[in-house]
């Protein structure tokens, strides 16, 4: 998975800025960044609902800010850049967990249309590895933004159980991408 | 905030960051650890009977096991808080040297006389205490650890974090194999599995809010 994500650095194009970044060159760090921002927002587009891939690429341009003196200029900065973007898109799935959510409106698969059906794609492929009581609930209140009673009447489960399918199946969902990216 | 506009930001906040560097952090871990053990001994803690204690298979069945936990531990650690490495593999391993510690004290056990007056063997009021000075010194290792994950970016946040506290519970029982009276290998597994497991526990615990980033 981490191979088919992996950006293109431009045969060492990306590490010889970053290494530039580390040094103290902003003119150098201000282009990295730049160029990284359509690789991030590709990244995230195919993974999470379009309301929050540009709130994730934000996020990770602080974390590589907050965290560079993390990356070794010996190495290739790719595997460090999705490492970083794969994290964050966990931190989001875990977080999740606590906070409330906004109804998806009718623009959901507009105006990228492609991008909001593959993220669609890649949510139900990893819902599809809950049990289906957990897949219901966290589709309904975390994603389409019904609320634990709503959710509770309509799936028949109580209001403490859609809470604890919400919490483990999240945990789950966490787990199986730390999972796929051990195994990368 | 619109993403053109952090970038100006922080592109105009930047200033030059120097790589972290592992055999660095370790050297720092390396001597805070020596100083506690220096500082452990110059305040008089050290067990009585050291010389004849240092003939028994058992001191150093402790020394060695505890010293091993702590540099998996530390090592796996300071390895995972960079975000393309995972500690998983590590703490595997980890896990096999304390069977295989558990395995070699039960050895050592069997070897001496039989299981007679196990409850006074056990003895619970120095045991608690015991329980209690490891955790007291492992407290150093849990906060340069805590300072060196919340610095780093661990990708796997509870894997480092049981590494770390694994790390911490180990340091603690090392410290501590200098003062502790016991060579009585099933003493030293009830007592020192009840500090380590509770640093263990509690570091994680701690360690784990801390590593977010």
């Amino acid at each position: 998975m981490a191979n088919a994500t992996l950006p293109d650095t431009s045969a060492g194009h990306w590490d010889r800025l970053m290494a530039a970044a580390l040094a103290g060159d902003a003119h150098a760090y201000r282009s990295l960044l730049v160029e990284l921002v359509p690789w991030l927002r590709r990244y995230y587009r195919r993974r999470v609902p379009p309301m929050m891939a540009e709130d994730l690429v934000q996020d990770v341009l602080l974390a590589i800010h907050e965290k560079r003196h993390t990356y070794d200029p010996s190495r290739p900065f790719g595997p460090w850049l999705a490492a970083i973007a794969r994290h964050k898109w966990i931190d989001r799935i875990r977080s999740m967990k606590w906070q409330s959510t906004e109804p998806l409106d009718e623009n959901f698969g507009t105006p990228d249309h492609e991008n909001s059906v593959v993220a669609e794609t890649t949510l139900t492929q990893m819902l599809g590895r809950l049990r289906p009581a957990q897949a219901q609930v966290i589709r309904m209140v975390k994603i389409e933004g019904y609320s634990l009673e709503d959710a509770s009447r309509a799936t028949g489960q109580s209001v403490a159980l859609v809470k604890v399918n919400i919490h483990r199946g999240l945990k789950r969902l966490a787990s199986a991408v730390q999972r796929v990216s051990d195994e990368d | 905030m619109r993403t053109e506009s952090l970038i100006e930001r922080l592109s105009g906040d930047l200033q030059p960051a120097r790589p972290r560097s592992i055999l660095r952090e370790a050297a720092i871990l390396a001597v805070l650890g020596v100083a506690e053990v220096v500082v452990f001994l110059a305040m008089g803690f050290m067990r009585p009977d050291m010389s004849a204690a240092m003939h028994a298979p058992s001191f150093w069945w402790k020394l060695i096991s505890m010293g091993l936990i702590a540099v998996l531990g530390a090592g796996i650690a300071l390895c995972s808080i960079d975000p393309t490495r995972s500690p998983r593999r590590g703490l595997r391993w980890i896990l096999i040297c304390i069977t295989i510690i558990f395995a070699s004290g039960w050895l050592i056990d069997a070897a001496q006389d039989g299981l007679l007056h196990l409850l006074m063997r056990l003895n619970w009021r120095q045991g608690i205490q015991c329980a209690w000075k490891m955790i007291a010194l492992s407290v150093p290792a849990v906060i340069a650890l805590a300072f060196l994950i919340r610095r780093g970016a661990p990708s796997d946040r509870t894997g480092t974090t049981l590494a770390a506290a694994l790390a911490s519970a180990g340091w603690g029982a090392f410290v501590f194999v200098f003062a502790c009276p016991s060579d009585d290998p099933l003493y030293i597994a009830v007592w020192y599995s009840v500090g380590c497991g509770t640093v263990t526990l509690i570091g994680q615990f701690v360690l784990a809010r801390l590593a977010r980033w």
